[in-house]
């Protein structure tokens, strides 16, 4: 869709990690990216896996980088969280809900299954209207930086072949099923319809 | 939708929006695109939402926009109509043709728009149409064209492209939705509560059809359920498919039955095309639909075959639970009962055990039992069947017998899907298996449940049943039958499963094989995706063609060897010939090349190709062109003939199979034939063209004419010979005779014509005719004439206008068929007895081949001497058939004979002697020699001068083989018997002596007897008496003594020295002896006493003597010790002789005569070497012969008395 920019919507949990890495790249490139997280909240690692910090998603990640900063400096700048937070305030003030976006995009990336089980679920059970279609493609992507950074990469260059088909609708099976082989991880990939 | 941007651009209040949106358009006309759609959406605003009433006045402005190059702005035209006609229905009318327009557009993206406007614009159009009781034309045909578009839309399922049919599913779905009554059961989306739906459609419009529209949108819903089933369909239209059956069934619960059948049946036989994410994908996607079906209150009925298919996709038990509706529902179900299939009395107190109790207070099911079996779908009733089958013996018998099918290893994707059946061999478990078979076995076409459903359709029934038969029909017969092949498979897969896992378990039985296996089935790229050829085919260019064609025909060509080990040879060659016959280019000369390259082996393809080229010119008679034939032919004919020699007579068999024989392939037979070293074969093969191809037998027989002419003389003699045997042919003889004799005519342009010379005008070139020339028109006229003897009557009138250069060849020439022909051919005797003027010399030459080496016969001697005495007196004539005339006719023709060219003369003589051949003999000739030399010597003298006769005896005395001394003493006898006596007498008698010196006693005899007979009477031969005598002393002192004397005395008068040496012998007599002698003699010897010879003469008197003695003593013939004398003496006399003629030749025969002389010479050398010739003493004897008249007178003196005298000596001849 050359003359179309493609709207891309990139999903992960909480919007912190792996979609914000990806809304990052993407941007970048250029794309009419947004990112989103399906969790009822935002959860990052806390001092233990038992812990984690909560937020709804009405939390700036100002508040959130100030209130770890708060917590435990030095923990949340070791494990990177802070840094993390600090790059995603500069991307935008807060996480957004997927669920809570009414918006239309013409692809939307999910970074696991679960997500991805959830934007479906949310896609379809919304009323639909003008069914114009929207892909859905999962990536698992493992919720780490290292990850996130590979997975990124990974998912703005199907975005960038996508965005040079001719008629992606067309052509997007076969390049998922390219990209499969090629990353040698599986792709879930759906169609659903605003 | 782009409200803000609005508010954005109107800062000015001053202007109106009238004039706002025209300036807008102006600038829009001229803006790139992005700019432009901007600003044409600020125009929609305007228009559409701000001020309503300027839509009307702009609506053709925007419109002309949808021819705009830029998609997007095509796109947003279509946005635009959608907005107009819903702000305004009557629009519809209007815009509604533009939006076909856009349906049709080549963009796809455009298409995909227009369905996604139309899917809002119909239920708009039927809205509006609805409301209006009275329809107008102009909404008539609005309804028309929208009922027409939603069918192209639903052809578009069947699109090329992913997309288009994505959307034209999502349109099918809304269709269904439109034309099918809401319920009470139906969900409805908040924002549709008011929208259209069939039970809104008022059953008595005037225009608009409930009926026809609750059937188009029965129609729908099979199309979409026949989609969904289709083997390669894509995982995103699979995806989408589901979503909308989903959708349709919670929206319209009548269909749900249909649409979880159908979830069924594809959670047995997902899409093979898929690959293995596509099917955790679609798997996914199932359970998402399924579940949102199952939380609809209607999915009750069931809950069995939904929740059995959510464990087997892997949902946990409680999870299906919690999405089950409650039983707070059940009580709606009496409603919608009529639409649906009720088949949970039977399914779910067995399936699902969990639900049981829900299911006790539902009685009312009961109250329909009717309905219940009728409405049985075939899987159930197959289900039903299969059931008690499956006993442990029979599914373990199923498993074993399928084990053969199982892949060698296990696919991926059904490791990755399988969990172990949980509640084996359980009621609930069989009945699931069952169900599954069942699925399998409907999908394949098979299972009573079909055939009762089938026969159940025949008789007929309620709506509903007829409306689940075909639905099963349709899922029957659509499935294509390389699916069923693939559904039997599954079946074993499937049966299969419970052994491997040893039934432990029911939940998880069937799914992941069959995508698996197909994966693998499909290919290692694993990659699934409808294939559509043109999606990734481009036509190639011309030249791309050209080159894998030639590859493609040369790997054929090359596969020769294999193909023939496998026998198969027969479909390569019909193969090759006929795509090199249908498709031109380099290839046909490719496959003529391969063909050539070993020709033998190749002859097969070389037939075929041939048979083919001509069956595509038959096949396009009559305008058909033989070029391509032509040039096949040529090519594998000038193949073959520039080859070395073959010996399996592939170009004859070539030639003679061949179908039409075309004038360049002629040419190659012709060149094959001008070949020396095949010539016979190259001829051989056109012969049997002219007899075996008699439509064009003359245009080949021409060529052998032509080459009968050739320069090379085997090609000439070898067309010769075929022709002569063509010219036995009956039909061919015309043609044949008509070209020889056009050939012969040309001798008679006194310079030869180009014809000749190859070119085809008949102008005559300055060039004299050479004998090659002649012989070259003549050679083929030639070897017909002994064939067809009538053929010289034409050579005679040619011959008699012919200049004589080419007579004289024409008379070479014709030897040998003259010889051919035969003396006794009565052509030939015609041809003699008529004889043309002027061709005489022809008839002579004729006759002298025939009478060549063979004795004339009487038929030829008879027309010859017919020819003679009344035609043409020339004593030519008569030559040839001298032996055959009587003896009194040559010796009447002899006077002229002699008189004739010497060499004429001597093959005259050769013939009658019978000298010429060996075979000579064989003919006998009238005159014996000594009759020739006897008539010559009567030719009357003053007839003929003496000069011709005495040549001729010459020639005869030249024969020494045939005179020899004993025909020359019978020749001499009658001569002398004659009377009067012979002129050339003695002459004869001295040659004869000279020639036979033997014949001496003969001879005295002869001289003794011609005293008798008063020799001295006749002058010259008294001359010549005189001579001998002078010339055989002393043997013919004897002979002189028995003269009478006066005869005596005339020889000493002309010989005086013989005087003195007869009186010496005399006087050696003894007195007795010499008493006998005359005394008239004595005194004629005494009477002029001259003086004594010299004193050796004794000697030789005594020899001489001696000699005589011996002569009388022994017996005729001749023992005389030879003379030293007499040699010497007989090349003296053979040397005068032969110079004789020299001095009084005719200077015209002095060459002629030169070579007689020179071969004469070479003899006479030869003799000299024993002998010495005395070139003084040469004398002319024949000078002497010549009788002087004055001589003549002289010795006829006193004859008398010579008679008397010469008495003695024939008593003593008598006694010899």
């Amino acid at each position: 869709m050359p003359s179309h920019p493609l709207r891309v919507a990139v999903v992960c949990s909480s919007n912190q990690n792996r979609s914000m890495e990806a809304h990052n790249i993407l941007s970048k490139r250029g794309f009419d990216v947004r990112s989103f997280g399906t969790g009822s909240h935002v959860k990052l690692p806390g001092p233990s896996p038992d812990k984690p910090n909560v937020y709804d998603f009405k939390t700036t990640y100002e508040q959130m980088y100030n209130d770890l900063v708060r917590k435990d400096k030095e923990l949340y700048t070791q494990n990177g969280i802070l840094h993390m937070l600090d790059r995603n305030k500069r991307i935008k003030t807060k996480p957004e809900r997927f669920q809570l976006c009414k918006d239309k995009f013409d692809l939307v990336v999910t970074c696991e299954e679960r997500v991805y089980d959830q934007v479906l679920e949310d896609l379809n059970s919304r009323e639909q209207e003008t069914l114009q279609p929207v892909h859905v493609i999962n990536v698992d992507i493992q919720d780490n930086h290292e990850e996130a950074t590979l997975g990124a990469f990974l998912i703005c260059e199907l975005c960038q072949c996508i965005q040079h088909t001719d008629d992606m609708e067309n052509e997007i099976d076969e390049l998922v099923q390219e990209f499969e082989e090629k990353s040698n991880r599986p792709f879930l990939h759906t169609v659903c319809f605003y | 939708m782009e409200l803000s941007s609005v508010e954005e651009g109107t800062p000015s209040v001053n202007i109106t929006t009238s004039e706002k949106v025209v300036e807008l358009l102006n600038q829009a006309a001229l803006m790139p695109t992005d700019e432009k759609l901007t600003i044409l959406k600020q125009v929609q605003e305007l228009i559409i939402n701000k001020d309503p009433s300027l839509l009307d006045n702009f609506l053709d402005e925007i419109i002309a926009f949808q021819t705009d190059k830029s998609i997007e702005v095509r796109k947003f035209v279509i946005g635009f109509i959608e907005e107009a006609c819903k702000r305004d229905n009557e629009l519809l009318v209007r815009l509604i043709a533009n939006l076909n327009m856009l349906l049709k557009d080549e963009s796809v993206n455009v298409v995909k728009k227009a369905i996604l406007t139309l899917t809002q614009l119909y239920k708009v159009t039927l809205q509006w149409l609805v409301r209006v009781k009275t329809i107008s034309d102009m909404q008539e045909a609005c309804w028309n064209l929208v009922t027409q578009m939603t069918g192209d839309v639903l052809i578009l399922l069947d699109s090329e492209n992913d997309g288009v049919r994505t959307h034209a599913i999502k349109f099918t779905e809304s269709l269904i939705i439109t034309l099918s009554p809401r319920t009470a059961e139906s969900d409805v989306p908040k924002q549709q509560e008011g929208g259209i739906s069939l039970d809104r459609v008022p059953k008595d419009h005037s225009y608009i059809r409930y009926d026809t529209l609750c059937e188009e949108g029965k129609t729908a819903l099979e199309k979409l359920l026949t989609f969904m089933i289709h083997p390669a369909i894509s995982s995103i239209n699979l995806t989408t498919a589901l979503g909308s059956l989903a959708t349709i069934a919670r929206r319209r619960p009548m269909f749900m039955s249909k649409v979880v059948q159908a979830f069924e049946t594809l959670h047995a036989n997902l899409p093979p095309t898929l690959a293995k994410s596509q099917v955790s994908s679609v798997r996914k996607n199932l359970k998402l639909q399924l579940l949102a079906v199952l939380k609809h209150p209607c999915s009750l009925e069931f809950q069995g075959q939904i929740s059995t298919l959510l464990l087997d996709l892997g949902m946990p038990q409680s999870e299906i639970t919690r999405c089950t509706p409650t039983p707070r529902e059940q009580r709606k179900r009496p409603r919608y009962e009529q639409y649906t299939e009720g088949k949970k009395v039977k399914i779910e107190p067995a399936l699902i055990e969990d639900d049981e109790d829900k299911e006790e207070p539902a009685p009312i099911p009961v109250s329909k039992p009717v309905a219940v079996p009728v409405a049985q779908s075939a899987i159930d009733l197959t289900a039903e069947f299969l059931r008690p089958l499956l006993n442990p013996e029979n599914v373990a018998n199923l498993v074993l017998i399928s084990m053969v099918y199982l892949p060698d290893v296990m696919p991926a994707s059904f490791q990755a899907t399988y969990t172990p059946v949980e509640s084996a061999g359980t009621d609930a478990q069989i009945k699931h298996l069952a169900r599954l078979m069942a699925t399998q076995m409907t999908a394949a076409g098979i299972g009573p449940g079909l055939e009762q459903c089938k026969s159940r359709d025949d008789e007929g029934g309620r709506e509903e049943e007829e409306d689940s038969d075909t639905k099963d029909h349709a899922v029957k017969h659509k499935i294509p039958s390389e699916m069923v092949g693939q559904a039997i498979s599954v079946v074993g897969s499937y049966t299969g499963k419970p052994l491997s896992t040893e039934a432990p378990a029911v939940k998880k039985l069937p799914e992941p094989i069959l995508p698996s296996a197909q994966t693998k089935m499909s290919g290692a790229g694993g990659r699934k995706k409808v294939f559509r050829l043109s999606d990734v085919v481009q036509p190639f260019s011309d030249s791309q063609i050209e080159v894998l064609t030639s590859k493609a025909v040369k790997r054929i060509l090359l596969s020769e060897k294999a193909i023939s080990q496998s026998g198969m040879s027969h479909v390569r060659v019909k193969l090759l010939s006929r795509l090199v016959t249908q498709f031109d280019g380099m290839m046909k000369g490719d496959v003529l090349e391969f063909i050539l390259d070993d020709i033998r082996t190749r002859s097969d393809l070389a037939f075929s190709l041939l048979y083919q080229e001509y069956n595509t010119y038959l096949s396009q008679l009559p305008s058909g062109l033989l070029d391509s034939y032509d040039h096949c032919l040529y090519t594998l004919l000038s193949g073959l003939q520039e080859k070395p020699e073959q010996k399996d007579g592939l170009f004859t068999k070539l030639v003679l199979e061949a179908p039409i024989i075309t004038e360049s392939a002629l040419e190659v037979i012709r060149r094959y034939c001008e070949d020396e070293s095949r010539v016979y074969l190259g001829m051989t093969t056109l012969k049997e063209l002219i007899i075996k191809r008699p439509s064009r037998q003359f245009q080949y027989l021409h060529v052998l004419l032509d080459l009968s002419s050739h320069e090379k003389e085997k090609v000439r003699t070898t067309a010769l010979a075929f022709l002569k045997r063509m010219y036995e042919k009956d039909h061919l003889r015309d043609y044949i005779e008509k070209f020889a004799l056009n050939y012969l005519q040309l001798l008679v342009h006194p310079n030869p014509p180009s014809l000749l010379f190859g070119a085809d005008k008949d102008t005559e070139v300055a060039a004299p005719w050479t004998e090659e020339d002649v012989r070259q028109c003549l050679l083929l006229y030639l070897s017909l004439l002994p064939l067809n003897h009538r053929l010289v009557h034409e050579l005679a009138s040619v011959y008699t206008e012919a200049i004589a250069d080419i007579k004289r060849s024409v008379l070479r020439a014709i030897e040998q068929p003259i010889r051919g022909m035969g003396m006794n051919s009565p052509e030939l005797l015609l041809l003699v007895e008529n004889c043309p003027k002027g061709a005489e010399t022809l008839v002579t030459r004729c006759l002298h081949i025939l009478t060549d080496k063979v004795a004339p016969s009487p038929e030829l001697v008879e027309r010859v001497r017919d020819l003679y005495h009344k035609r043409v007196a020339d004593v030519r004539f008569l030559i040839p058939v001298i032996n055959g005339l009587e003896k009194a006719e040559v010796i009447q023709a002899l006077p002229k004979l002699i008189k004739l060219n010497p060499i004429v003369v001597k093959e005259v003589f050769n013939r009658l002697l019978g000298t010429q051949h060996s075979e000579g003999s064989s003919s006998v000739s009238p005159l014996t020699p000594g009759d020739l030399l006897i008539a010559l010597h009567n030719i009357d003298s003053s007839k003929r001068d003496m000069r011709s006769i005495i040549k001729a005896t010459n020639l005869c005395f030249a024969e020494k083989n045939v005179y020899t001394s004993e025909v020359l003493a019978v020749v001499m006898q009658q001569l002398m018997e004659q009377n009067p006596l012979p002129i050339l007498l003695m002459r004869t008698v001295i040659q004869s002596l000279t020639m036979y010196p033997r014949l001496i006693l003969f001879v005295m005899n002869i001289l003794s007897r011609l005293i008798v007979k008063q020799v001295w009477k006749y002058p010259k031969v008294w001359e010549g008496f005189v001579k001998c005598c002078q010339r055989t002393k002393p043997q013919s002192f004897a002979v002189l003594l028995q003269l009478p004397s006066a005869q005596l005395e005339s020889v000493f008068e002309r010989c005086p020295e013989m005087r003195a040496p007869l009186l010496q012998h005399v006087h050696s007599f003894n007195p007795h002896q010499q008493a006998h002698i005359p005394a008239s003699i004595v005194a004629v010897l005494e009477a002029n006493k001259t003086p004594e010879p010299k004193p050796e003469e004794p000697a030789v008197e005594e020899e001489t003597d001696q000699a005589l003695d011996t002569l009388v003593v022994e017996e005729p013939v001749v023992r005389t010790p030879a003379d030293p004398d007499i040699p010497s003496q007989q090349n003296l006399m053979i040397t005068k002789v032969d110079e004789e003629p020299m001095e009084q030749e005719e200077a015209d025969h002095i060459a002629q005569e030169k070579a007689l002389r020179e071969i004469l010479q070479v003899e006479l050398e030869k003799a000299s070497e024993t002998s010495h010739p005395d070139p003084d003493s040469a004398e002319e004897p024949m000078e002497e012969t010549q009788p002087e008249p004055s001589d003549y007178q002289k010795s006829v003196k006193d004859p008398e008395s010579s008679i008397t005298e010469a008495e003695p000596g024939s008593d003593s001849e008598e006694v010899v």
